[in-house]
């Protein structure tokens, strides 16, 4: 993780893809990888288009809308053909079997949002001896043979979680309290979900804030699920102060089924959550949080296709860790996000 | 050959006596009995078999049917599902798919995973419900993915039809990207003109196939399989036989050759197949029960009915040898009877029952008591015949000799010769008292003796010195019994025809008696004038019975003593006589040597 932090790829990235647009001809294709040129001239011309897929954690989640669609229009600027595959709901399981489905099909490339990176991990070392070239993103699989993971720093993304709580508990003259404090996340197993608590933590205990955390609730990434869970917890435990969201899937349904958790707030409760789909910002701008830390899922979609497309090619893949940065929000800029995002729900 | 020939000759086969009235009746009632049962039998067995063969065929039919209709039944609910094609969002997704408007068909995808995973929770067995645009993009469950509709055949089924044909179109199991079996049901999505837009398809899991088909069993080892229309299985209980060609299992040249003008036929290995086509779909539904189960169950009921008729066979055999030994007990014993009746007339028959045959017996004892009557009576008549004859020779030897003796005891008294009387007189008295002997016929060869004695000696008083004679006879013999009188008539001839003859003195008479081979030998012999050899021949001839009534007259005496013993003892015995003339003559009587006194009383008692 240290060296994701030492180099912004996301500066250079523009440019690598550019050069390996240029460099790449039917007749003669040149490997650039880490400042080494390898001519693989004699590889067999294809005859067919490049397929690659995408394999989000599951299909019901929201926050993969814009990834899509980013996906498939990078895909169709790249000319390869992008499928977007998974279990319609979160099961690691399921999402081994449409792995090894695709490497039954002998797709070119796979990008892969881990549920459960030690399930994951076998069937991605399959797949790379398979020919496959493999990468992850929004959640990583470390110590698989992925190529390269593209997403957002979660520890960073936690941090910056922390940093927001820790002015709006300032801005409130909260500090010298011991806050109760509960934490949603969506596996207890998932690794980037795990990174942005972490991160949360140090950035709110590096401002010297101290908060008592009663609770970690798990929704297993399900929308239903993350939002009852939050109104049972409220309920039993009305003393809750802070409430911290790793993950925005109490914000993605409708907001009217969670009165209590909407009373909460109104009485003061204060929450910080991650994510800024379209449903999470309105969520925001109805009180149910005050500030919003976000993946930037399209550009995460277009730069997995992107650099996916490259490692398919044979073209050089700057980094292992590809940042698709991070997107803040708060009441300030809630309308201006919203005119960007879409809803993913057909009304 | 002859070898052969003289071989099988050689051979004793050994022959049934079938001519027992026995044997008869046993053969008779077991073929009486036996030949209805097997016919019965036979005709039960082939009445039952068919009844067998189309109870099983109609219950595989059945059995058959019930799985079309399972089939059918799935696969309406199927069609009810695909009659969503056309749903709003469904339409909207192909046309945005196909105008290529991603950002447009991005609400829509997510809309549309969430309407087909919803039909997928339907049912259990789906594995994925999808819409495939005409150029090959796919919405799935499982995604968004791009499809080969040239190598689906499903969408190339349904894009070839018209669309009046708007029917459920079946692409029978194939692997599915997952990996799994399936078979895909589908129909097609046509726009607002009926042009082809794309297809709506639900894959089925083949566990599905063998949920419906693997609780069905056609006896033990039957089962039901599936083929498509290009005769490969599709499904199988044995997983390892999916995908075969049906010819590969039934043994035929090609599918349809197979499948043409049967509802249900008798296949190799002895299996009766039954076939039924499952329309929709295009699959024959077979049904193959072995036929070695059929006569398997056929078998335990012939081993039964076998069971039950050789039982009934021998049970039978049993009745009927015990019938025919009481039927022909008393028979055989009639016949056992009867044979000793030939040898001891004295046997009755025992008689159980009042049959025919206890009556025949009755008959019989009645004409063995018949016969015993008339022997009895017959024997007592010839003894009282042979006494009468008896008494009869006796008493014609007496007066000849009395009225001799009395002439010369008169002659005696008138010469005052009164000592010699008495003497006379006495021997007279000793041979009549002999001669009498109380009635008997038998005396012993002592009293024999002695009254040829006494008889010697009234004659030689009479006739002088002219002769002697002597008595030899064995002492061992003395007690044994003799027929009697029969010395004296001898002695008589000797006297009279043999010595009396010669001019002077002289004459020698003796008498020998002895026993040689069981047999008495008495001689009487002469030195008197003897005989020519032509009177020896006719006086042997008369005594042989050859001769006229006329010799028997002539040779009274000697005819006599051997017709007489000839009634004793039976015709080997008696008189021959051997004589030469101026020689003297030999007379020899044998006898059977008889007992004693005590003997003779055990042994001759009844004559």
């Amino acid at each position: 993780m240290a060296d994701h932090r030492t180099f912004n790829w996301i500066i250079l990235s523009p440019f690598l893809l550019l050069f390996c647009f240029l460099t790449l001809s039917p007749s003669s294709l040149t490997i650039v990888a880490k400042g080494k040129l390898t001519t693989t001239s004699d590889l067999p011309p294809r005859t067919r288009p490049i397929v690659i897929a995408v394999v989000p954690k599951s299909l019901d989640n929201p926050l993969f809308i814009d990834a899509k669609e980013a996906a498939e229009l990078a895909a169709r600027k790249q000319n390869v053909v992008l499928e977007w595959v998974a279990p319609f709901k979160v099961d690691p399981d399921a999402q081994v079997k449409v792995i090894e489905g695709l490497i039954w099909r002998k797709v070119d490339g796979i990008a892969i949002s881990c549920s459960d990176p030690a399930k994951i991990r076998g069937v991605i070392a399959k797949a790379a001896a398979a020919g496959i070239k493999v990468v992850t993103m929004d959640a990583d699989c470390p110590n698989s043979k992925r190529i390269f993971y593209c997403g957002t720093d979660n520890y960073k993304a936690g941090w910056a979680c922390g940093e927001a709580m820790a002015k709006i508990l300032t801005k409130k003259g909260w500090t010298a309290k011991k806050l109760n404090t509960a934490v949603l996340t969506g596996g207890i197993e998932a690794d980037n979900l795990n990174e942005r608590i972490r991160g949360f933590k140090d950035a709110v205990a590096a401002a010297q804030i101290k908060l008592n955390y009663k609770a970690l609730l798990a929704c297993n990434d399900d929308i239903s699920t993350g939002a009852k869970v939050v109104e049972a917890y409220i309920k039993n435990h009305p003393e809750t102060q802070v409430f911290y969201f790793a993950g925005g899937w109490a914000f993605l349904g409708p907001a009217e089924s969670m009165p209590l958790y909407q009373e909460w707030c109104n009485h003061g409760g204060i929450a910080v959550s991650m994510d800024t789909a379209f449903s999470v910002i309105q969520a925001a701008q109805k009180g149910f949080a005050q500030a919003l830390v976000g993946q930037d899922f399209r550009r995460m979609g277009e730069l997995t296709v992107n650099y996916l497309v490259c490692a398919v090619k044979g073209l050089p893949i700057p980094d292992k860790f590809i940042d698709s940065g991070l997107e803040r929000a708060d009441p300030s800029n809630y309308d201006q996000l919203l005119k960007t995002k879409k809803p993913w729900d057909v009304k | 050959m002859k070898l052969i020939s003289s071989s099988l000759r050689q051979i004793k086969i050994p022959q049934v006596k079938l001519n027992s009235l026995r044997s008869k009746f046993i053969l008779s009632f077991i073929v009486l009995s036996i030949v209805p049962m097997i016919l019965l039998a036979f005709f039960s067995y082939r009445i039952y078999l068919g009844i067998l063969q189309s109870n099983v065929q109609s219950y595989s039919s059945e059995v058959l049917d019930r799985v079309e209709r399972n089939m059918g039944i799935y696969l309406s609910d199927l069609e009810r599902v695909l009659d969503l094609r056309n749903d709003y969002y469904n339409v909207q997704f192909i046309k945005l798919s196909l105008a290529g408007d991603i950002e447009g068909n991005t609400k829509f995808t997510s809309r549309l995973w969430e309407n087909l995973n919803s039909y997928k929770q339907l049912k259990t067995d789906l594995r994925d419900v999808a819409i495939t645009t005409l150029d090959g993009v796919t919405v799935s469950c499982y995604g968004v993915f791009h499809t080969d509709v040239s190598q689906n055949e499903l969408f190339q089924t349904l894009i070839n039809r018209t669309a009046k044909e708007d029917t459920l179109a079946i692409w029978g199991p194939h692997p599915d990207w997952l990996g799994g079996r399936v078979f895909t049901v589908g129909k097609a999505i046509r726009g607002d003109y009926d042009n082809f837009l794309g297809i709506m398809s639900i894959d089925v899991d083949v566990e599905l196939l063998d949920q419906i088909c693997k609780n069905i069993h056609l006896g033990k080892t039957g089962y039901v399989m599936l083929v498509d229309d290009s005769g490969q299985i599709i499904y199988h209980p044995k997983p390892e036989m999916v995908g075969k060609s049906l010819s590969f299992l039934i043994g035929k040249p090609t599918f349809k050759e197979w499948k043409q003008g049967f509802d249900t036929m008798l296949g190799p290995g002895n299996q009766v197949i039954t076939v039924k086509t499952f329309t929709p779909a295009n699959w024959e539904i077979i049904g193959l029960s072995n036929k070695v189960e059929l006569t398997g169950e056929m078998q335990k009921i012939t081993s039964l009915s076998l069971i039950i008729i050789f039982g009934t066979i021998a049970a039978l055999t049993l009745v009927a040898v015990f019938l025919a030994g009481l039927l022909t007990k008393p028979l055989k014993e009639l016949q056992h009877s009867m044979g000793q009746a030939s040898e001891n007339l004295n046997t009755n028959v025992e008689i159980r029952t009042n049959d025919e045959i206890g009556q025949l017996g009755d008959s019989f004892n009645q004409m063995l008591r018949r016969i015993r009557e008339l022997m009895e009576q017959s024997l007592l008549e010839q003894k009282k015949l042979r006494r009468t004859e008896m008494i009869a020779l006796q008493e014609q030897i007496k007066p000849h000799f009395i009225y001799n003796t009395l002439d010369l005891i008169i002659g005696l008294l008138e010469t005052n010769k009164n000592e010699e009387v008495i003497n006379m007189v006495e021997a007279l008295g000793a041979f009549f008292r002999i001669s009498l002997s109380h009635g008997q016929e038998f005396i012993s060869i002592r009293e024999e003796a002695e009254h040829v004695r006494n008889y010697l000696y009234i004659q030689r008083f009479r006739h002088g010195d002219k002769y002697d004679y002597t008595i030899d006879i064995q002492e061992e013999i003395l007690d044994n019994k003799t027929l009697k009188l029969i010395l004296q008539p001898l002695v008589e001839n000797a006297i009279y025809h043999g010595v009396q003859e010669l001019e002077g003195p002289g004459g020698l008479i003796i008498i020998k008696g002895y026993s040689m081979d069981g047999q008495v030998h008495f001689e009487v012999i002469d030195n008197g004038k003897g005989m020519s050899q032509t009177l020896v021949a006719e006086i042997n001839c008369c005594l042989r019975g050859v001769s006229t009534v006329e010799s028997g007259k002539k040779f009274f005496g000697l005819h006599n003593v051997h017709e007489r013993i000839g009634l004793a003892f039976g015709k080997e015995y008696g008189v021959t006589i051997e004589s030469k003339l101026d020689v003297g003559t030999t007379v020899m009587i044998n006898l059977p040597l008889m007992g004693t006194q005590n003997d003779f009383a055990t042994n001759f008692h009844s004559i």
